[in-house]
C-alpha cells in the first residue's frame, strides 16, 4: 500500500519536473525566436509592434542583410571566415597529425619534450599573444592580410590537436608499425596510407571543432586586421552590435543570425561530434 | 608555411615505387642516406613548430620581455624594471578590474555550473531529455559575439527585458541594465551563462551515466531519498568531473573579453572592466604596451595555476 503510494508520489514528481524543464526551456531559447523575428520587421515595425509580434513581411530579412552587409561588410566577413574556417582547420589538422605521428611512432630524442612545447600553446591566455603578434605582422607586412589572418588561425588551433592526436596515435602504435613493417614501407608512405586513414574519426572531430573556433573568433580579426575584406564575420558582426553599435536592432539581429549559419549547421549535421569533442575538451583544453 | 614543409618531403618517398614486392632490396647506406634517415623523422615535427613557436610561444615570451618596458610602439622600449607592475596594483582601475573579474568568476560558479549540476540531475531521469538537452545546448553554438549582440537588445532602454517587465506590470523593475555598475556586470554574466550553462549540463550527465546503477538501486533499498542520495551519493562520485567543470569555468572567467568588449566596451566610465578587457584597452586604444604587458602577465599566472590544477585533476581522470 505504502510502496505503490510512494511511486505514484513519484510519478506526479517526474511529472511536475518536466512541467518546469519544458517552462525554462521555453524561456531559455525565446531569445533565438526573438532574434529570427527582429530580423523579419523593418526598423519602424520593430519599435512600435510587441517583441514577439509576427513580422508583416517576412522576406524584409533579405533587405536586412543586404544593408547589414553593406554597413559592416558582414558578406566580406563570411567569405574570409569561410576560407579562414577551412584552411585553418585544415592546415592545422595536418600539421598536427604529422608532429604527432613523429612524437608517437618515429625514432626521435625526446619526443615528450617536443610535445610539451607545441602543447603549451593551450596554456596561455590570448592576451600574451595579442601585442607582438599586432607588432610583428606591422613589421612583416602581414597585418590586415588574409595570409596573416591563416597562418595565425593555423598556428593556434595546432596545439589542441596535437594533444588528440598524439593519445590516439599513442593507442594505435603497435598495429601500425606492424602492418607497415610488413610490406616495407617509407615512413612518409607509412602516414599517409596508413596512419591517416586509421585517424579518419579523430581528423573530422577536429577539423569540426576548429572550424568553428575559427568561425566564432572575434578578437584576433580585431587585432590582427582592419578591412572589410580581411575581417572575419564576427568582428565585421561586432561593429554593429552592442552599446557602441552602429546598426539598428532589425540589422543587427539579421546579421548575427546570418553569422550563425554555418556552424549551427554544422551542429545539426554533425551533433554527435559536438558532445563528443565537448567530452574530449575537458581532457585538453 | 606548413605546406612547403610538406611537400619537401615528398618527392623523396613519390620518386620510389610504390608496392612492396617490386621494391629493390635495401642498399648499402651512403653517408647522405644516413644523415637523412636521422633527420627525416624530426621534418613532420617542423611545420607544427615553426607555427606554434614562431607565433605563439615567441609572442609569450615577448610580451613577458615588454612588460618590463616603458613602450609606445613608436620610441623604443625602455626597460623600467617592474614600474608596471606596481603601477598596476596601486591603479584604482584596475583593482576594479580585477574584483569585476572575481564577480565573473563567482558568477560563472553559480549560474552555469551549479545551475548545470541541478538540471542535469533533474533532466537525467526526465523522459524526452534528449530534445531538452539540445534545446538548452543550442545557445553554446553560437559565438560570443552573437550572444552579446542579442543580449545587447534584451538589455537596451526600449529592448526585451524592459518591455517584458512593463508587459507583466513590473514596470518598477525595469532600468538601464548596462549603465550602472554592479548591474552592468551582473546582467553581463547572465549573457555569458545563457551560452556557458548547456556545455556544463551535458558534462554533469555525462558524469551521472558513470555512476553504477546498482550503487543508487542500493541506496533506494536503505531508503534514502532523493535529497540523500545527491548529497551522498551522486555528488561525492560526480568529484572528478565537478573539478574539471569548475576548473575550467574558472580559467574561462578570468579570460572574459568578447561578451564585455562588444556589449559596452569595458564602461561607462570603465565601471564593467575585466582583467582581459583593461589589457586591450591599455595596448591598443592607450598604447600603453608595458602596462599592458604586466597586466597580461598577472592574468597569466592567475590562469595557468589554474590550468595546473586542471592538467592534474584530466591526469587522474584519464589514469582512470
Amino acid at each position: 500500500m505504502i510502496k505503490r503510494w510512494s511511486i505514484r508520489q513519484l510519478a506526479l514528481e517526474r511529472y511536475l519536473a518536466l512541467a518546469l524543464l519544458c517552462l525554462f526551456t521555453t524561456v531559455w531559447v525565446t531569445p533565438l525566436a526573438i532574434v529570427a523575428l527582429s530580423s523579419m520587421k523593418t526598423p519602424i515595425e520593430q519599435s512600435q509592434s510587441g517583441i514577439l509580434a509576427l513580422p508583416e513581411n517576412a522576406a524584409m530579412i533579405l533587405d536586412n542583410i543586404a544593408s547589414a552587409s553593406e554597413l559592416a561588410g558582414i558578406g566580406n566577413g563570411l567569405l574570409s571566415s569561410l576560407l579562414y574556417a577551412f584552411v585553418g582547420s585544415a592546415t592545422a589538422v595536418i600539421a598536427a597529425s604529422s608532429a604527432a605521428y613523429s612524437i608517437a611512432m618515429l625514432k626521435i630524442r625526446f619526443p615528450f619534450f617536443w610535445f610539451l612545447i607545441i602543447y603549451s600553446g593551450t596554456i596561455f591566455p590570448f592576451q600574451m599573444y595579442l601585442m607582438p603578434l599586432f607588432g610583428l605582422y606591422q613589421s612583416v607586412d602581414l597585418y590586415d592580410t588574409r595570409f596573416g589572418m591563416l597562418l595565425f588561425y593555423s598556428a593556434i588551433a595546432v596545439p589542441f590537436c596535437i594533444f588528440v592526436f598524439r593519445n590516439y596515435f599513442i593507442g594505435l602504435q603497435g598495429e601500425v608499425i606492424e602492418a607497415a613493417s610488413l610490406d616495407g614501407a617509407s615512413s612518409f608512405q607509412t602516414y599517409l596510407r596508413v596512419v591517416l586513414p586509421m585517424a579518419k574519426t579523430a581528423a573530422l572531430f577536429l577539423f569540426v571543432t576548429q572550424f568553428s573556433w575559427i568561425w566564432n573568433d572575434f578578437l584576433f580579426g580585431q587585432v590582427l586586421a582592419k578591412s572589410d575584406d580581411v575581417r572575419p564575420v564576427m568582428t565585421s558582426l561586432a561593429t554593429l552590435s552592442g552599446t557602441y553599435g552602429k546598426g539598428t536592432i532589425p540589422q543587427q539581429m539579421a546579421g548575427a543570425l546570418t553569422a550563425s549559419i554555418p556552424t549551427l549547421i554544422l551542429f545539426f549535421a554533425l551533433q554527435k561530434h559536438f558532445m563528443q569533442g565537448l567530452i574530449l575538451n575537458t581532457a585538453g583544453e | 608555411m606548413p605546406d612547403t614543409n610538406q611537400v619537401s618531403t615528398d618527392p623523396l618517398r613519390n620518386e620510389a615505387p610504390v608496392t612492396a614486392l617490386d621494391r629493390a632490396p635495401p642498399e648499402a647506406p651512403t653517408r647522405a642516406r644516413a644523415l637523412l634517415r636521422t633527420i627525416e623523422p624530426y621534418l613532420y615535427l617542423l611545420p607544427a613548430l615553426l607555427l606554434v613557436g614562431g607565433l605563439l610561444l615567441y609572442s609569450v615570451a615577448h610580451t613577458f620581455a615588454i612588460s618590463f618596458t616603458d613602450w609606445d610602439l613608436i620610441t623604443p622600449p625602455r626597460f623600467v624594471g617592474l614600474k608596471n607592475y606596481i603601477d598596476a596594483v596601486r591603479d584604482p582601475t584596475f583593482t576594479r578590474s580585477f574584483t569585476n573579474t572575481l564577480v565573473w568568476t563567482g558568477g560563472s560558479l553559480l549560474l552555469p555550473v551549479a545551475g548545470g549540476l541541478l538540471l542535469a540531475v533533474v533532466l537525467e531521469r526526465i523522459p524526452g531529455q534528449r530534445i531538452l538537452k539540445t534545446l538548452i545546448y543550442l545557445p553554446a553554438i553560437l559565438s560570443t559575439t552573437v550572444v552579446a549582440a542579442i543580449w545587447s537588445y534584451v538589455y537596451t532602454n526600449n529592448g526585451v527585458l524592459n518591455e517584458t517587465l512593463r508587459w507583466v506590470g513590473l514596470e518598477a523593475l525595469a532600468r538601464p541594465w548596462l549603465v550602472f555598475a554592479p548591474t552592468n556586470t551582473l546582467a553581463m554574466i547572465v549573457a555569458s551563462s545563457w551560452r556557458a550553462l548547456g556545455p556544463s549540463m551535458v558534462l554533469f550527465l555525462v558524469g551521472l551515466q558513470t555512476i553504477p546503477p546498482e550503487l543508487i538501486e542500493a541506496a533506494k533499498i536503505d531508503g534514502a531519498g532523493e535529497r540523500i542520495l545527491f548529497w551522498r551519493i551522486k555528488l561525492p562520485l560526480l568529484r572528478p568531473i565537478t573539478a574539471i567543470v569548475v576548473i575550467m569555468s574558472v580559467i574561462g572567467s578570468f579570460m572574459t573579453f568578447d561578451l564585455v568588449w562588444v556589449m559596452t566596451q569595458g564602461g561607462p566610465g570603465r565601471s564593467s572592466e575585466t582583467l582581459a578587457v583593461t589589457m586591450y584597452r591599455q595596448a591598443f586604444i592607450m598604447w600603453r604596451m608595458g602596462y599592458a604587458g604586466a597586466v597580461a602577465v598577472i592574468l597569466s599566472t592567475i590562469v595557468i595555476a589554474f590550468s595546473i590544477f586542471y592538467l592534474r585533476a584530466t591526469l587522474k581522470r584519464s589514469a582512470l
